[in-house]
C-alpha cells in the first residue's frame, strides 16, 4: 500500500493562512484520524490530499512520488464526502460502479464488483433504486460502497457519520472498524468527535489552528497529552482544569489552589520541581476521581456536589472546586446526595500539570 | 388569512376574469376558424353558424392530396413556412441550449476575470428589444456578412444555386438562426445559471475523485441534474423563435419565410382573409403545445433530492 508523507503543508486563502506547515507520515494500512475542533484545519488538509484543494506551498508524496499537481483520478484514491456526494440521477448500482464505467472495464466484471460490495453492505435489495429513495444509513452505506468498488489504494473519510443520528453513527462506526480491518488499505479519516477519533483510529492526529498539536496512537494520547488542548479535547466528560501553584514543603512537592492541596509524587514531583514558573494548571480526568471519604486530604479533592446527570451505569457530578466547576464520573450506586460536600480520590496517575501560560505539559 | 380569501366572492371573480381574458381569444379564434369571412364580419358575433373547414383547406392548400372546389388559386405555402419554421425554431433553440449551459457552468464554476461583469452584461442584451436591433442587423445581414461573388466559395454557391450574385446572410435559415440564438441566450444562460448553482459541489467533486474529467463531469453530472432547468429553456426558447415576427419578416425571403409571416400576408389592400388568418393561427400554435407537453415531462421537481444531506 502507497507510503503517503505530507511535507510542510502550507494553505492560503488569499492572505489568510489556515495550514501552517503540516508534517506528517502514514504507515502502511494504518487508520489515521484527523481530530479536531471546526475550522482546525483538518478537512482542508484531507482535501488536499484528495486533490480537491491546491496546495498553497509544501508538498505531498505518495510512495515518494510529488503528487501536488496531478488530478484527483490520478492519485488513486476513494472518498467518502461527509454530504454523501450520491449521483442523484444514477441507481445504487450505478453510483457504486460509476468509477469502473469510467475506466470502461467489462461489464461482468464491473457486475461482480458491484455485487460483492453491495452483499457485504448490506445493499444487494437496494441496487436499483434512487439515493431519494434511501434512508440516512442506507445513503451513508453507498457512499461507502462507491468507495469500495473502486479497489482505490487510500481511503479518504470526510466526517462520513456526522449527518446521521446517534444510533445509527454507533452501528456505522462499527461498521466502518471492521471494514477497515477487512479491506486492509490506507484509511485518512477526518472527524470532530472524539470518541470516533479514539475508537477507530490506529494513529490520531489533533489538529488545532492549522498546527498538529500531537499525534499517536489513542492511548498515549489520552494518557500523555502534551498540552492542555489535546488533554481537554480527548476523552467525555472533559478532563477539569484548575489552576494553582507549585509549593515545596518539608521536601515534598505539592500543587495548591483554591480548594485543593494535593501532593505529587514520583516523576510528576521531580518535572515540577524542575519547572520554572510556578503557576501552573491541574488537570484531573473525571474518570480519575474515585468517591472515597477515608483519602487522606493531600490525595484527594473535597468538592460541593451541584448536579447530578445520570446517565444509566454511570453519573456525572458536576461539582464546585473554589471558583472553578469540577465533573466526577461515578457509579450510579454511589449514595450522593445534591448540596453535599464529597471527599474525592485522585487515581495514581490521575493528575496532569500544564504550564499555565504556555498551557505545555509539564 | 388564506382560508377566508377564498371564501371571498370577489377572489373567484377576478380568477374568471382572468381565465376569460387568457382563454377568450383563444376560443374567439377556434370558433371563428369555422367560420365564413361573411359570418365573421358580419356584425352578429352570434355562436350560431355553420361550421365550415372551408378555412383550413385554404390554408393547407399547398399539403392537402386533392384540390378543393373554393380554391382558385393556392397562393399559401403553408407546408414550406412550416417546415421553415420548425427547422429555425428546432435548430435555434438547440444551439441557444448548447452554448447556453455550457456559459452558465463556466460563469458558475469557474473563477476568471470580470465574471461578474459578464454575468450581468449577458442579461442587459436581452432588455434590448428586437425592434431596435432590427435596422442594424438588417443592414449587416443584407450588406456586411456576405460571401463574396468572386470568391471561391460564394461563387460555388451562386454557381450551383444561381442567384444574384454575393450570398448574404439575409434570407437564409443560418440568418435568423443565428439572432435568435443572440437574442434568447442570455435568458437561457441566466435560468441556467440558477440551476447549476444547486447543483452540490461535492457531487462534482467525488466525480472527479471517481475519476471524470473535466467533460465528463459536466456531462454526466451536472447536465443529467439540470434537466429540468434544459427543459424550461427549450420551451421558452422555442416558442420565442417559434412564434418571432418582426425579425423574421425582415430577414426571411420568399423560400425562408416562417408561418408568422405567411399569416400577414393574408392580408392585402383589397381583403382581409379573416377566417385563414385564425384557421392558420390555430394551426401555428400546434406544435408549442406539443414540444411544451413533451419537454415539461423533464420537469420533475426534486431531481436532486437525495443527492446530499439537506
Amino acid at each position: 500500500m502507497p507510503h503517503i508523507r505530507l511535507d510542510k503543508l502550507i494553505k492560503r486563502y488569499g492572505n489568510v493562512e489556515v495550514l501552517h506547515g503540516i508534517e506528517l507520515e502514514m504507515a502502511d494500512n494504518e487508520f489515521t484520524v484527523l481530530v479536531g475542533p471546526s475550522g482546525c484545519g483538518k478537512s482542508t488538509t484531507l482535501r488536499m490530499i484528495a486533490g480537491l484543494e491546491d496546495v498553497s506551498e509544501g508538498e505531498i508524496y505518495i510512495d515518494d512520488k510529488p503528487v501536488k499537481h496531478l488530478e484527483p483520478k490520478d492519485r488513486d484514491i476513494a472518498m467518502v464526502f461527509q454530504d454523501y456526494a450520491l449521483y442523484p440521477h444514477m441507481n445504487v448500482a450505478r453510483n457504486m460502479s460509476f468509477a469502473l464505467r469510467l475506466q470502461k472495464r467489462p461489464k461482468a466484471e464491473i457486475d461482480k464488483k458491484v455485487r460483492d460490495v453491495a452483499a457485504t453492505l448490506g445493499l444487494s435489495d437496494y441496487l436499483d433504486r434512487k439515493p431519494g429513495e434511501l434512508s440516512g444509513g442506507q445513503r451513508q452505506r453507498v457512499a461507502m460502497g462507491r468507495a469500495l468498488t473502486r479497489d482505490a489504494a487510500t481511503f479518504l473519510f470526510d466526517e462520513p457519520l456526522s449527518n446521521l443520528d446517534a444510533k445509527l453513527r454507533g452501528q456505522m462506526r462499527a461498521e466502518l472498524a471492521l471494514m477497515s480491518q477487512r479491506v486492509q488499505k490506507n484509511m485518512i479519516y477526518v472527524t470532530h468527535d472524539q470518541i470516533e477519533a479514539m475508537t477507530l483510529a490506529d494513529r490520531i492526529v489533533v489538529m488545532h489552528g492549522g498546527v498538529i498539536q500531537q499525534q499517536g496512537a489513542p492511548k498515549e494520547l489520552f494518557e500523555r497529552p502534551i498540552n492542555k488542548f489535546v488533554a481537554g479535547f480527548l476523552g467525555m466528560p472533559p478532563m477539569n482544569f484548575l489552576d494553582g501553584q507549585i509549593v515545596e514543603r518539608d521536601g515534598d512537592v505539592f500543587v495548591v489552589g483554591d480548594g485543593f492541596d494535593l501532593r505529587l509524587d514520583g516523576p510528576k514531583a521531580a518535572a515540577a520541581r524542575a519547572h520554572s514558573s510556578k503557576d501552573v494548571t491541574l488537570g484531573v480526568r473525571p474518570s480519575d476521581l474515585r468517591y472515597d471519604a477515608d483519602a487522606p486530604a493531600d490525595g484527594s479533592l473535597s468538592l460541593d456536589v451541584l448536579v447530578s446527570e445520570y446517565v444509566g451505569a454511570q453519573s456525572v457530578l458536576l461539582c464546585q472546586c473554589g471558583p472553578a466547576k469540577v465533573m466526577v464520573e461515578l457509579g450510579s450506586d454511589t449514595p450522593v446526595a445534591l448540596g453535599q460536600t464529597l471527599t474525592f480520590a485522585v487515581n495514581a496517575g490521575g493528575i496532569h500539570l500544564f504550564d499555565h501560560k504556555t498551557e505545555v505539559a509539564l | 388569512m388564506a382560508y377566508t380569501e377564498r371564501q371571498n366572492p370577489a377572489f373567484y371573480a377576478v380568477i374568471a376574469l382572468l381565465v376569460f381574458m387568457s382563454v377568450g381569444p383563444v376560443i374567439l379564434m377556434f370558433a371563428n376558424s369555422f367560420k365564413l369571412d361573411v359570418d365573421i364580419i358580419s356584425g352578429t358575433g352570434g355562436l350560431l353558424f355553420l361550421p365550415t373547414i372551408q378555412n383550413y383547406e385554404k390554408a393547407l392548400c399547398d399539403v392537402l392530396w386533392y384540390e378543393p372546389n373554393h380554391v382558385d388559386f393556392c397562393s399559401l405555402k403553408f407546408g414550406g413556412a412550416f417546415i421553415n419554421s420548425l427547422i429555425i425554431a428546432l435548430i435555434s433553440t438547440v444551439l441557444t441550449l448548447v452554448i447556453g449551459c455550457m456559459a452558465a457552468y463556466a460563469l458558475v464554476r469557474f473563477r476568471f476575470m470580470g465574471r461578474d461583469t459578464v454575468s450581468l452584461s449577458t442579461l442587459m442584451v436581452r432588455m434590448v428589444p428586437p425592434a431596435v436591433l432590427l435596422v442594424p442587423v438588417f443592414g449587416l445581414w443584407n450588406n456586411e456578412f456576405c460571401l463574396d461573388r468572386d470568391g471561391l466559395i460564394g461563387g460555388a454557391i451562386r454557381d450551383v444555386f444561381g442567384g444574384r450574385g454575393d450570398v448574404c446572410l439575409a434570407g437564409t435559415h443560418s440568418g435568423i438562426i443565428l439572432i435568435y440564438v443572440a437574442m434568447n441566450l442570455p435568458f437561457v444562460i441566466w435560468i441556467l445559471q440558477s440551476f447549476i448553482v444547486q447543483v452540490p459541489r461535492s457531487l462534482e467533486e467525488a466525480a472527479r475523485v471517481d475519476g471524470a474529467g473535466p467533460f465528463q463531469v459536466f456531462f454526466k453530472v451536472v447536465l443529467p441534474l439540470i434537466k429540468p432547468g434544459l427543459a424550461a429553456a427549450a420551451i421558452f426558447t422555442f416558442r420565442i423563435a417559434w412564434n418571432e415576427y418582426l425579425l423574421a419578416s425582415a430577414l426571411s425571403d420568399r423560400n425562408t419565410k416562417t408561418v408568422p409571416i405567411l399569416i400577414v400576408n393574408n392580408m392585402s389592400e383589397f381583403n382581409v382573409e379573416w377566417g385563414v388568418i385564425m384557421a392558420t393561427g390555430m394551426l401555428l400554435a400546434i406544435p408549442p403545445i406539443i414540444f411544451t407537453l413533451l419537454a415539461s415531462r423533464q420537469i420533475i421537481t426534486g431531481m436532486t433530492a437525495g443527492a446530499v444531506k439537506g
